[in-house]
């Protein structure tokens, strides 16, 4: 496929990083050299130095004979022109980001596949939803839901008390030999494991499991953690992910919103009637103590600066907040913020890129989701009716190493794989891979 | 300042009221009163100034305005018309002193209702229209009537209406400030049309019936009888008056949004809420008081109660029956209600609701944000956040008319009126109300006050209907200086 990415900011460059790995043909334009040259080094793509909406730097990558265009600078202005431009000089597909809600909203129609553009992306919408999620499951790190909820895949820290720590996976398995769940990968200094039966578990292990509804209760316990109800939680900074937040959030909770902006709180006020909005400054532990951080159980840090929102969380934690969650769009510092003792962080870039390419594959891949922190992706295909996933049993299958299966969503019921499993036409199937087991996955549910 | 502008906009406004004046004169004819030459000559007196100062100032090329000059039209706008809509009064000979008639107009053009007339039904036809009349062009303003049928204004019509129609936020219902003046005058004709058809239906005569229509709705008071509205002792009719007095109570804008089909106002609009809520219990309330008064007849309790509270509250005035003495602490109770008033952008007066609910609720915030210090806590006002700024401004109105009400009070008192009648009479005039309490209590009038009293009271009239701001303005060093 010939791409245009427009914009190497984070979420082009993950992007780029992504796409030119299962060997598309990416060109790169942004206003920027320096971020170009970086963009450059690290992958194998065309970059071109200019305006996405300059027309003669439109023509020079191709745009005309594009199969995909990807507008994704950090102006939503200039993403929405220069998709218009790329579609009316012939490229075939085009994404925007935009960073305005009421574009996605049904309130006013606007067709804007008629002017060009194809798809929009709103990070914010998708960070929102994943934080609230966070909060509703408070003993999860992170909390993917598939086809609505059938199933679910909860990311879990062990504690070192955990019933299940030292032991291996075969013995877990034959201590609980009813329920419903699979553990996909386990994530342990820094590196992401696929788990045979073997392989133990150890203390301040990240696990990823997969679950129907039913079985949450259990792994919870397996793991050595209650889900609490939370009822107070505190989020920092106003920004559009702050907002929707407050929004969302269920009535019951109580919810404190710190702006440092003093314009921007009362417009805060006004929108959020049941939100109790403070000015101040996130990191003044006197205003953090006036307004009861003793009795928080979620803390929320959502600025816009990254270091802000982690030491924030850090001092949250400090203080005994029950879960902090930070919003950390550097990606360097994804890594680090597990081992400092974070429990959970949100990142807008990635959660936008990984929408892009869930819109990329669309066909045989109903949705796609990352994990923060750890280098491998969720999964849901949907399984051909002339597929090479149908013919075997899964234990059989020429399954990548690099990748799990974990469920299937059959009708209205749902299933936890196991090695007799059979894949059954139009089944959804969740799977957990490593970038490595991508390709061969898509051979597999290529019709 | 532009003065000339302000000359030739009062003569405007002079033609203008010379004209209404005449407007009663087929009632004359229908009843066959002599009171047609008085109403002919006070026309033309008042016509012929104003025609006088048009024509001294109409070659001015200057038709520019700014606020000062918005506020002083607005001023003297209204004491001019008061001034000379005395005329017919004086004139005719039925009033002697020109303290009385003027009294008698400006109770009148501020809507108030406060009458030192003491046999109301000896006055004839033309020159009762005339008053009736009164009310009912000042109840939505007579420079509002002018925005909306004379093409002279550009801009500065906005500075008249916001002096006129004084209020907390403004809601314009169309861009164009003459157009909203239109639809406002096109809803209060239709409402005072529609309760004259329900009033004669009642079995009421067209001219009663036009008259309280008139006075319903501009929420005045004024009765074409001596035992004001007690002389209709019909239920339906006194529900009709009940009906109208809400609704001429109620923001303007809501009868336009009732007439394009919306009515979500109901449930949304905080104001409109806590008014009719207001209403109703105190109406429960004192309708338990009142029920031992009138041997436990339920219905003509709740009737008769429900007709007082919305008569004070709206501030329109209207009495059947000295409420008074329900009860021994009912005097208290209705002194209460001349401080409430009606909803902003209704032809009510007083304090208004929505500075009610404002000042109350912000009150109760200050609590919590004792608690929270560092929190920004607004008062939600329509589901809206309300600025510090129409705050402020709210606390600033309520000083003033508290203000007011004690400082007129005492100087009452200094001119001979016990404490009760000086209090009631400073708060139904400011309010724009009409029956006081103590000697100028519903069953009395303002007739036996002293000369300087009623012009006081006059003054205070004008402040109250003009919302205080208007006219303190023009009375602060501040305001003349450029």
């Amino acid at each position: 496929m010939r791409i245009i990415i427009a914009g190497v900011g984070d979420v082009g460059y993950h992007l780029a990083k992504e796409l030119s790995y299962e060997s598309h043909d990416i060109t790169a334009i942004d206003i920027n050299q320096q971020r170009l040259a970086h963009t450059d080094s690290m992958t194998d793509i065309l970059s071109i130095n200019g305006s996405a909406t300059s027309l003669s730097i439109l023509k020079q990558a191709n745009a005309d004979k594009a199969d995909l265009f990807i507008a994704v600078t950090s102006s939503e202005e200039m993403n929405i022109a220069s998709s218009i431009l790329a579609k009316k000089m012939g490229a075939k597909k085009t994404i925007a980001r935009i960073s305005n809600e009421e574009y996605l909203s049904n309130e006013v129609k606007i067709n804007f596949k008629e002017i060009g553009i194809d798809f929009m992306i709103y990070p914010e919408a998708l960070v929102v939803q994943e934080t609230v999620n966070l909060i509703k499951r408070t003993a999860a790190t992170d909390l993917l839901e598939f086809e609505g909820g059938k199933l679910s895949v909860m990311g879990i820290r062990l504690d070192k008390n955990a019933p299940i720590i030292h032991k291996t996976l075969n013995e877990v398995a034959k201590e609980y030999p009813n329920i419903d769940f699979r553990i996909v990968a386990i994530y342990r200094n820094f590196r992401t494991i696929i788990p045979m039966g073997k392989d133990k578990f150890l203390p301040n292990d990240q696990v990823f499991v997969i679950t129907k509804p039913e079985g949450i209760e259990t792994i919870l316990k397996l793991a050595g953690k209650e889900n609490i109800n939370f009822n107070n939680i505190m989020i920092l900074g106003g920004s559009k992910i702050g907002r929707g937040v407050a929004k969302l959030l269920p009535e019951e909770m109580t919810v404190k919103l710190i702006e440092s902006d003093e314009d921007k709180t009362f417009s805060l006020a006004d929108e959020l009637p049941r939100t109790l909005v403070i000015h101040g400054d996130g990191r003044d532990i006197d205003l953090l103590a006036q307004e009861g951080i003793i009795d928080v159980d979620a803390f929320v840090a959502v600025t816009e600066d990254a270091e802000t929102n982690i030491i924030s969380c850090l001092m949250a934690k400090h203080l005994g907040v029950k879960k902090a969650i930070a919003l950390v769009d550097k990606t360097d510092y994804v890594p680090l913020t597990q081992t400092i003792g974070l429990d959970s962080l949100i990142n807008k870039k990635l959660n936008a890129a990984t929408n892009i390419l869930q819109f990329i594959r669309r066909g045989e891949v109903l949705a796609q989701t990352s994990l923060e922190g750890i280098d491998a992706q969720l999964f849901e295909y949907e399984a051909h009716p002339n597929s090479s996933v149908l013919k075997k049993k899964v234990k059989d299958l020429d399954f990548p190493k690099e990748a799990i299966i974990g469920g299937i969503v059959r009708g209205e019921e749902s299933f936890i794989v196991v090695g007799d499993s059979q894949i059954l036409p139009n089944d959804k199937v969740v799977i957990f891979s490593l970038p490595a087991g991508i390709k061969k996955l898509e051979k597999l549910f290529k019709s | 300042m532009n003065f000339k502008i302000i000359f030739k906009l009062i003569g405007f406004l002079l033609m203008l009221t010379g004209l209404f004046m005449t407007a009663g004169i087929p009632f004359s004819f229908y009843y066959r009163s002599d009171d047609i030459p008085a109403l002919l000559i006070s026309a033309l007196i008042t016509s012929a100034t104003g025609f006088i100062l048009w024509l001294l100032t109409r070659k001015t090329e200057n038709n520019e305005f700014g606020k000062r000059e918005g506020f002083l039209i607005v001023t003297f706008g209204w004491l001019v018309m008061a001034l000379f809509g005395a005329l017919p009064f004086m004139i005719y000979g039925t009033i002697t002193n020109y303290t009385d008639a003027f009294f008698e107009t400006m109770s009148g053009f501020t809507t108030t209702g406060a009458t030192i007339i003491q046999n109301i039904e000896v006055i004839p036809a033309g020159l009762l229209f005339w008053r009736s009349l009164t009310q009912w062009l000042g109840g939505m303003g007579i420079i509002v009537l002018s925005l909306a049928i004379l093409p002279i204004l550009g801009i500065g019509g906005m500075q008249l209406f916001a002096a006129e129609v004084p209020g907390i936020t403004k809601d314009k219902i169309h861009p164009r400030v003459r157009e909203t003046a239109k639809r406002l005058w096109g809803i209060y004709i239709l409402l005072t049309f529609s309760e004259i058809i329900l009033l004669l239906i009642g079995g009421m005569n067209l001219f009663d019936a036009i008259n309280h229509s008139f006075t319903t709705m501009a929420t005045g008071g004024f009765s074409t009888k001596n035992a004001s509205t007690g002389y209709f002792s019909s239920p339906f009719i006194q529900y009709v008056f009940i009906i109208f007095m809400l609704f001429a109570g109620m923001n303007f804008t809501l009868h336009y949004q009732m007439f394009h089909g919306k009515f979500s106002f109901i449930k949304k609009n905080t104001e409109f809420k806590s008014y009719i809520l207001f209403i109703a219990i105190v109406t429960l309330i004192v309708t338990v008081v009142h029920l031992p008064h009138i041997d436990f007849h339920l219905e003509e309790a709740f009737r008769q109660t429900l007709f007082h509270v919305t008569s004070l509250v709206t501030t329109t005035g209207y009495v059947s029956s000295d409420y008074e003495n329900w009860a021994p602490f009912s005097r208290m109770f209705f002194f209460t209600l001349l401080f409430i008033g009606g909803c902003a952008g209704s032809t009510g007066g007083g304090i208004k609701f929505a500075r009610h609910y404002l000042l109350t609720k912000n009150g109760l915030l200050e609590l919590k944000r004792l608690l929270h210090p560092r929190a920004v806590i607004p008062v939600r006002f329509n589901g809206k956040a309300v600025g510090m700024d129409i705050i402020s401004n709210v606390q600033a109105f309520f000083i003033f008319y508290i203000g007011i009400a004690v400082f007129g009070s005492i100087l009452l008192s200094i001119f001979g009126l016990d404490f009760i009648s000086a209090a009631g009479a400073v708060a139904t005039c400011l309010g724009n109300v009409g029956p006081g309490i103590g000697t100028v209590g519903p069953v009395n009038n303002f007739a036996h006050l002293p000369d300087i009293a009623k012009w006081i009271l006059s003054f205070f009239m004008l402040m109250g209907r003009l919302e205080l701001f208007t006219v303190l303005l023009i009375l602060t060093p501040a305001f003349w200086k450029s």
